[in-house]
């Protein structure tokens, strides 16, 4: 028996292998450790199937520290950002966030990030980064500088970063003493302390879920982590590893970058055409190409969703046919846990008019099985009221 | 159901066989189950396959991975476990049970001569640590 197929992983040769502050807690609660993106990450705890039905019926914990955190201040930053991304910042509100894409010239997707304005007279803003793309987005940052004044101060080296996710989540962040007042609604950040440790607290994640992504020092980070866990054991919490976490975006039908999102991919088609404002008046990167495909929607390709009509299960990078013909490539797959079926997002040929509930073929182990393609996301929860 | 252990032989890649008179059955270990965890679809050959030593027979795929599975030792396929087929985590709750993959007729007593007993098998994941 030999594995021939992953999931998540990291795919580039790394120099060196990465550990973060709760390395140690991976190993104490017995995590099975895997290379991710370059860092030394918990795989899975217990079972990934345990894990995945934790965060959506419980709360689950993730060691998200290899995530990189850019603040960008001065007077000049929102002209600045402005220009780099498609969404339109200058309608952000202070405290609250925003997802979007930094593009190259050609519309392409250089990272995916979160971008978290925050209150210092509208000056100051905090970048979620992907930790394989840090290098990239700063290389691109610092060449976009020029005379704006702007301070770029990537903070990902002392910082360390954890999710709280599920429905229970908020309950456990008020167990630790976080007041209500400073509870984030939806998709807005706050800075607080939370017992004596500096800390922004944000309402966003990646698993489909409510719940938090805590930012605070490397040195607070497993006094935080042993907090959560101890005060979220009545409520079910137990740490998720990142085969979790991958099934768990994938129902969400979040992208991950590297696989669903590339340089050579634009947000229209990688289906995000939700973050693209069109009445943005200021330039940006690649807006010309992003526009043109946005308003004649035709891009050559898109991302679209799609379930296996038998039991088997789609990888990455497997092929995609309808009629014998190849028309497209799985850049996620998986089986979804909530379903019960294999799952994936590929990016299909938009001459063949394959639109929801067309049936396509996916190539696996030189047999031909069938699937559909679906509405995304494959999982949902019911809008949180708060 | 329980298994005398002392009837498993097992190979380096974590397939087993356990020799019942003419009749080979063939799983995967009980490592391997528990290094692939959940086990969500299994693809068997057809009855009548016939299978040299080391051939692919088949796949294993969990939430995580999917998994190629060979051969143990050459032989027909005479019956595949239609159970495990539509009902995959079988191999995670008994793999050495109700848990098998395929049974084998025609085999070699030659190449099954060569396999690791289940105490040899322990002492090799040991010294693969």
């Amino acid at each position: 028996m030999e594995q021939f197929s992953k999931g998540q992983e990291g795919r580039e040769e790394q120099e060196m292998i990465k550990r973060t502050p709760l390395y140690n807690e991976h190993l104490r609660l017995g995590a099975k450790m895997f290379e991710f993106a370059g860092w030394e990450m918990p795989l899975q705890y217990s079972s990934v199937k345990e894990e995945h039905f934790t965060v959506r019926e419980k709360a689950g914990l993730f060691d998200v520290s290899h995530m990189g955190q850019v603040f960008i201040t001065g007077s000049d930053a929102l002209k600045y950002l402005q220009n780099l991304v498609p969404q339109d910042l200058s309608k952000l509100e202070e405290g609250k966030a925003v997802y979007t894409a930094l593009t190259n010239d050609n519309g392409g997707i250089i990272d995916d990030l979160i971008i978290y304005r925050l209150p210092d007279n509208g000056c100051k803003f905090l970048l979620i980064i992907n930790a394989a793309r840090i290098e990239n987005d700063l290389n691109r940052l610092l060449s976009q500088k020029g005379s704006y004044d702007v301070v770029i101060d990537n903070k990902s080296n002392e910082l360390s970063m954890i999710a709280l996710q599920g429905p229970l989540s908020s309950e456990i962040i008020s167990d630790i003493g976080i007041s209500d007042d400073n509870i984030p609604k939806r998709f807005r950040i706050k800075e607080i302390t939370i017992n004596g440790m500096d800390a922004f607290i944000a309402r966003t994640g990646y698993t489909g879920e409510d719940g938090f992504e805590i930012i605070v020092k490397n040195e607070d980070a497993e006094r935080l982590w042993q907090d959560l866990l101890n005060k979220g054991e009545k409520y079910g919490l137990k740490p998720v590893g990142y085969a979790a976490r991958d099934t768990l975006r994938l129902e969400a039908a979040l992208p991950l970058y590297g696989q669903d999102l590339t340089e050579e991919t634009t947000p229209v088609e990688a289906s995000l055409s939700w973050t693209i404002p069109k009445e943005k008046q200021e330039s940006y990167a690649g807006k010309d190409i992003i526009l043109a495909q946005f308003s004649n929607n035709m891009p050559k390709r898109k991302l679209v969703g799609f379930k296996m009509l038998d039991k088997s299960v789609p990888r990455h990078d497997y092929e995609v046919f309808t009629d014998n013909e190849k028309v497209g490539r799985v850049t996620s797959g998986g089986f979804s846990p909530c379903g019960n079926v294999g799952i994936g997002l590929a990016y299909i040929d938009t001459t063949k008019h394959l639109s929801e509930g067309a049936k396509i073929n996916i190539m696996i182990r030189g047999k031909l099985h069938p699937a559909k393609i679906v509405k995304t996301p494959f999982y949902s929860v019911k809008k949180s009221n708060k | 159901m329980t298994i005398d252990l002392s009837e498993v032989l097992c190979t380096k890649s974590h397939e087993y066989v356990i020799k019942k008179g003419d009749i080979l059955t063939v799983g995967i270990t009980d490592f391997a189950v528990e290094q692939l965890g959940d086990i969500v679809f299994v693809e068997l050959p057809e009855i009548g396959t016939v299978l040299k030593q080391g051939e692919v027979f088949g796949t294993i795929e969990s939430v995580k991975a999917a998994s190629e599975l060979y051969i143990p030792v050459s032989g027909k396929v005479v019956e595949v476990n239609e159970k495990v087929i539509e009902s995959p985590e079988l191999v995670n709750t008994d793999c050495f049970g109700d848990g098998w993959l395929i049974k084998v007729s025609d085999f070699s007593n030659k190449e099954l001569a060569e396999m690791m007993n289940y105490d040899e098998y322990k002492d090799f994941l040991e010294k693969e640590e």
